[in-house]
């Protein structure tokens, strides 16, 4: 049951249990009332059924008044208590208590409000300041729910927002590689139709070029997809990780192509042995190398590799056109790129950085960028030597 | 470039798309000059005054249906039909045709469509 519907019922915001018999003579209630300064009210219960109620208030001032103790202490505290007070259920809605209490006697208004359970039997007072502190706090509550009903509204529609956003990044990137297929295969089709080679070669490897480029867009959206369900499995095994970086440089090298790019390589003498998730490890280097290489057109990449402790430290160092302080903060965002859909310079989803960074959280690791503007952008990978095991299980 | 042949001039930052599309045009029976960049196409288009100018949109640092109200700008080069051909969602192209002041447009991979909108514009009406 929800906390705040459960709060509304006054079974919850019984203050006191304090109760004495009816027989109970009225100089002993008043010797109470004496000693127990937060004493308030007693109920006056009789085999566990509530019969009357006797205030701090009325007691003191039938007492005080002329010649009242001489007249009344020797007698029943149930002479001179109310014997019609307000009960109610321990069931009963906040709202609908105060109410009935407002309606009394404007005397009797700040009366305690006696409690009984189903069968009828005692189960406590209520305050009725208590009560209308409480109503204050619910009508708090409810305004802070309303509040915060509000936030997650708006939290929705930027999330909407940004999702239509990339579904229109999207659709161009998967389309333009798909429409670069169907042509040249058409010009493929009309060549060979006409017995012709007419740069077979070529086509083909364009042709696949795109269907690579086309594999790789739709690998990045299965993968956020199935991080954002949690669906990623982490398989962990010990292996090479300064060999998975001269792999992945390798890999670098070709998307460099004939750039004026240099490549280098800076890993300790001794192999780094790690205990992690080789597929997602490789993942997260080539994405940091591919983005490395898009953006840089002459200059260096450095990868580099450096143990300490527990962790190792991957490093992505580039020469490329850097980062503006004003897109870091969104850097590793799903959905954004830094640069506008319709004239942007570099192609992509924008889900690169998002998913490398959502690896790296996956392999119990941190991901750092450092950049200066004009100057070139170093990534930096620190992860755990030993992946623990819960963290596996924890997926 | 020969006096017969409809001549048209296609932007594109793509070079697989450019190349594609200059084939397909080629064997249609036109005359293509291609260009890979936004900028300084209105200089080429009054070199090579083209028949037709078929515009990519999505490129860098200014967009083609920009590009397109630019060149619609110019009281030289408004009458040259401007086609955009583009990646792009189909809604997209349409918002931009009536936006931007675009001729039409053509959905990139629609082959049959391109060969047909050409012909359309650069055939002579009897």
């Amino acid at each position: 049951m929800d906390q705040s519907t459960e709060d509304c019922f006054v079974g919850h915001l019984i203050s006191s249990h304090e109760q004495v018999s009816p027989a109970s003579r009225v100089e002993n209630v008043a010797d109470r009332f004496f000693a127990e300064r937060d004493l308030e009210a007693l109920a006056l219960v009789e085999e566990g059924h509530p019969c009357g109620l006797a205030t701090r208030g009325k007691v003191m001032s039938t007492l005080f008044h002329r010649f009242g103790f001489e007249l009344f202490g020797r007698d029943p505290i149930l002479e001179i208590a109310d014997r019609h007070p307000l009960i109610v259920g321990a069931d009963e809605n906040l709202e609908a208590v105060l109410d009935r209490a407002m309606r009394r006697e404007f005397r009797d208004i700040y009366d305690e409000i006696l409690v009984v359970d189903e069968n009828g039997r005692f189960k406590g007072l209520l305050s009725v300041k208590r009560l209308v502190v409480e109503q204050g706090n619910t009508l708090a509550r409810s305004m802070a729910q309303k509040e915060m009903a509000l936030t997650k509204a708006r939290e929705m529609k930027r999330v909407t927002d940004m999702k239509s956003q990339f579904i229109a990044h999207v659709t161009h990137e998967l389309r333009s590689p798909v429409n670069a297929i169907i042509g040249l295969a058409e010009l493929m089709q009309l060549s060979a139709g006409e017995g012709q080679a007419g740069h077979l070669r070529e086509k083909l490897s364009l042709l696949s070029s795109s269907a690579v480029n086309l594999r790789a867009l739709i690998t990045n959206i299965l993968d956020l997809s199935k991080i954002e369900a949690g669906r990623m499995d982490v398989i962990v095994e010990d292996f090479d990780v300064a060999a998975l970086l001269e792999e992945v440089a390798e890999t670098t090298r070709i998307l460099l192509g004939e750039k004026p790019v240099f490549l280098e390589v800076a890993a300790g003498p001794e192999t780094r042995i790690i205990h992690s998730d080789r597929v997602k490890v490789r993942q997260i280097l080539t994405n940091l190398c591919s983005n490395a290489a898009k953006f840089t057109d002459s200059g260096r990449i450095a990868l580099s590799l450096k143990s300490g402790g527990e962790h190792v430290e991957m490093a992505v160092s580039d020469t490329g056109p850097g980062i503006r302080e004003e897109d870091m903060s969104r850097l590793f965002s799903s959905f954004t790129q830094l640069e506008e859909a319709k004239t942007r310079c570099h192609e992509g989803t924008g889900l690169g950085l998002a998913i490398t960074r959502e690896l790296v959280a996956l392999l119990g690791g941190r991901i750092t960028v450092e950049s200066a503007y004009g100057e070139g952008t170093t990534f930096s990978v620190q992860l755990p030597l030993n992946l623990p095991l819960h963290e596996k299980e924890a997926i | 470039m020969s006096p017969n042949k409809k001549r048209i001039l296609v932007v594109d930052d793509d070079e697989k798309h450019l190349l594609t599309t200059r084939e397909i045009l080629e064997l249609a029976g036109y005359e293509v000059v291609v260009h890979n960049s936004p900028f300084r196409t209105s200089e080429v288009v009054r070199k090579v005054s083209p028949d037709l100018i078929l515009l990519d949109v999505n490129m860098p640092a200014l967009s083609g249906d920009r590009l397109c109200s630019l060149l619609k700008g110019h009281a030289s080069l408004k009458k040259i039909p401007v086609i955009l051909y583009s990646s792009n969602d189909e809604d997209s192209l349409r918002r931009s045709v009536a936006e931007f002041g675009a001729d039409g447009y053509v959905c990139k991979g629609d082959i049959a469509g391109l060969r047909g909108t050409a012909s359309r514009i650069l055939t002579p009406l009897i």
